[in-house]
């Protein structure tokens, strides 16, 4: 792929632009509350736009597209049957407890709901978390802007990064925040018209279906065995594992998405911010996953010569040429896209890139100053120490970021076991939140032990199983039929273990005073109920209109 | 507070303007699977939104005034 002058400016215009709401909102920054919590003060469109873009990095574009191909239309299953029940539950019932416990972070709620050593374990998997993914969606696109544009590895990755560094040490949070939503603005005006160019050309939905096998183009006819669908899942897995542990794990409890919604400027602004940004993250299939699909298409069609319209990309591994699905979305944005829209196309890809990161930045920051270092290092300090902290932190953490993006360039299998790993490690936590919110009874210890069952329970599953001949580090109990599968089973063993012991534990310990609970748990909190707000405005009428779509969704492409 | 929408309005509405350009005046500019003057289509579009949210701003400015 070659870029003209033109495509250079449009990228050239972007970087300027994110700088400058860095450099604009640096004023805003007077406290510790202002830097890693954007003071709680930002509009509701703001952060159900942030919250859907923090997710939306780099390598999830990437790997949606590759999906779509790999997969076909089964892939919207992580939107419409994960993502999206998974942000109504939170929206309606656990938010009032983030936001109304005044806590600044997830694990903060943990120490208020239980105690110190849950809150330690869980703030120290997240910041190594963050640390992690972030580093690897860092090397991810390193990789693919040398391929795809012969850019140096090292000049592309600390280019992006000082960019990222430089806009949330300026602005904190609200300087995340904020080119977050410009980002995902970016992502759209970037890869919309090639989903549109791409189905198009393909002959429209009704010309892929025609083309490609039943079971990539219908997300449920095919579930009901592992064997018949190319995921290799079946109906269980798919509902439990990831509509359910996965999702709800992730989007419940992740405090890179939860800050977003904790950044809101009111109780009721915060309950909308998931359910409001259900709404566009459940078209986002159309964008990220229907250009895949429609590139397995065109793969089967001929031009007026004889040639294929487009081959899917291919590498060596291991001697073979195997497919290589991670190329297909810059490979067809190269097939479709002039100089110009080139530019866009690539700039949101950068964009993604810098949200992802950002969200990781920003939400290792607020974990560490407040979770690690005002709780373990040093507390008691005027605030301004913390924000010096905070500022620090920043530095530190993209460094460290920049660090595990060339331990991934070393080290290739360890970060695919990594990210294996991330896939479950938040499994069990859903199932501390869901008793530790909706059950009063449940302790500090209950809690804490079932952590530690759900994760060694997690570990052990993985450890003792196979798919596609990997695993089975302790022994062979079983072989699933897909990796796809073994994760989200993986999910469902860690949350039933750490719910089970969670409960064992609370009912042998001593309980906590119901006083020292309030706010903290249902039924003990009050709920305030908007009787001013306009009908549109409440989470219930919100909740059940997302949900009647995303029905309408599934039913449509079943 | 900054209003997003003034920034995220004129950055939209430059790119239309560059898109919509590269459209008018190099229309023969396609990829191999073009079949449209996708430029200057989406340039348009993007020159709308930006028009929009610009709109959208200067109202909300006006009402809080």
């Amino acid at each position: 792929m070659k870029l003209a002058p033109v495509d250079y400016v449009i990228l050239a215009t972007y970087f300027a632009m994110v700088l400058g709401i860095g450099w604009m909102l640096r004023k805003k920054v007077s406290t510790s509350g202002d830097f890693l919590l954007s003071g709680r003060a930002v509009p509701v469109w703001i952060t159900s736009l942030a919250f859907i873009a923090a997710n939306l990095g780099a390598q999830e574009l990437i790997g949606m597209a590759a999906s779509g191909a790999k997969y076909g239309i089964m892939t919207a299953h992580f939107y419409w049957i994960g993502a999206i029940p998974a942000m109504v539950f939170m929206g309606l019932f656990m938010m009032p407890f983030y936001y109304g416990s005044k806590a600044r972070s997830v694990p903060e709620y943990l120490k208020m709901r239980f105690d110190e050593k849950t809150r330690g374990f869980n703030a120290f998997t997240f910041a190594v978390m963050t640390i992690f993914s972030s580093g690897i969606s860092m090397y991810a696109l390193g990789l693919l802007l040398h391929l795809v544009l012969g850019w140096n590895f090292s000049t592309s990755v600390l280019a992006t990064a000082a960019i990222v560094l430089a806009y949330t040490y300026l602005g904190g949070l609200t300087s995340a925040i904020y080119n977050e939503v410009l980002q995902f603005f970016l992502i759209v005006a970037g890869f919309a018209p090639l989903a549109i160019l791409a189905c198009v050309k393909a002959g429209g939905w009704h010309g892929i279906m025609a083309r490609l096998p039943a079971n990539m183009t219908h997300s449920w006819r095919y579930v009901g065995s592992a064997a018949q669908n190319p995921m290799g899942v079946e109906i269980f897995g798919v509902v439990a594992g990831l509509g359910f542990v996965l999702s709800f794990g992730y989007w419940c409890t992740n405090f890179l998405v939860v800050q977003r919604a904790m950044a809101a400027d009111s109780m009721s602004a915060a309950r909308r911010t998931p359910l409001v940004g259900a709404i566009p993250k459940m078209f986002l299939p159309f964008i990220v996953i229907l250009p895949g699909i429609a590139a397995v298409a065109l793969a089967q069609m001929t031009a007026a010569g004889g040639a294929h319209l487009y081959d899917l990309p291919v590498k060596m591994a291991g001697g073979v040429l195997v497919k290589d699905y991670d190329q297909v979305l810059t490979t067809l944005m190269a097939k479709f896209y002039p100089a110009g829209i080139l530019g866009v196309g690539l700039t949101g890809l950068m964009a993604s890139f810098m949200s992802g990161m950002a969200g990781n930045v920003t939400a290792f920051n607020t974990v560490f100053t407040y979770d690690i270092y005002q709780s373990y290092i040093r507390k008691g300090a005027p605030d301004s120490h913390y924000l010096t902290v905070g500022r620090m932190t920043t530095i530190v953490g993209v460094a460290l970021s920049i660090g595990a993006a060339y331990l991934a360039q070393y080290y290739n299998n360890i970060m695919d076991l990594l990210q294996f790993v991330f896939g479950f490690v938040n499994a069990p936590l859903f199932a501390t939140f869901l008793l530790g919110m909706f059950w009063k009874r449940a302790t500090a210890n209950g809690a804490f032990w079932g952590l530690v069952t759900g994760t060694v329970a997690a570990s052990l599953t993985w450890g003792l199983t196979v798919a596609e001949g990997k695993g089975g580090v302790f022994g062979l109990v079983h072989t699933f039929p897909s990796v796809m599968a073994q994760n989200f089973w993986i999910a469902i063993f860690a949350f039933t273990s750490c719910f089970l012991v969670t409960i064992a534990v609370s009912v042998v310990t001593r309980k906590r005073a119901e006083s020292e609970l309030e706010g903290l748990v249902y039924g003990l909190t009050k709920i305030r109920h908007e009787e001013g707000a306009k009908w549109y405005e409440r989470p219930a009428v919100l909740a059940v209109s997302v949900l009647v779509l995303a029905v309408i969704l599934n039913i449509w492409f079943a | 507070m900054l209003d997003l929408r003034v920034p995220s309005g004129w950055f939209f509405t430059l790119l239309g303007v560059i898109l919509a350009g590269m459209g008018l005046f190099a229309p023969e500019s396609r990829a191999p699977l073009t079949d449209v003057n996708i430029n200057l289509y989406s340039g348009v579009a993007m020159l709308i939104f930006g028009l929009f949210l610009l709109v959208m701003a200067r109202l909300a400015a006006n009402k809080s005034r």
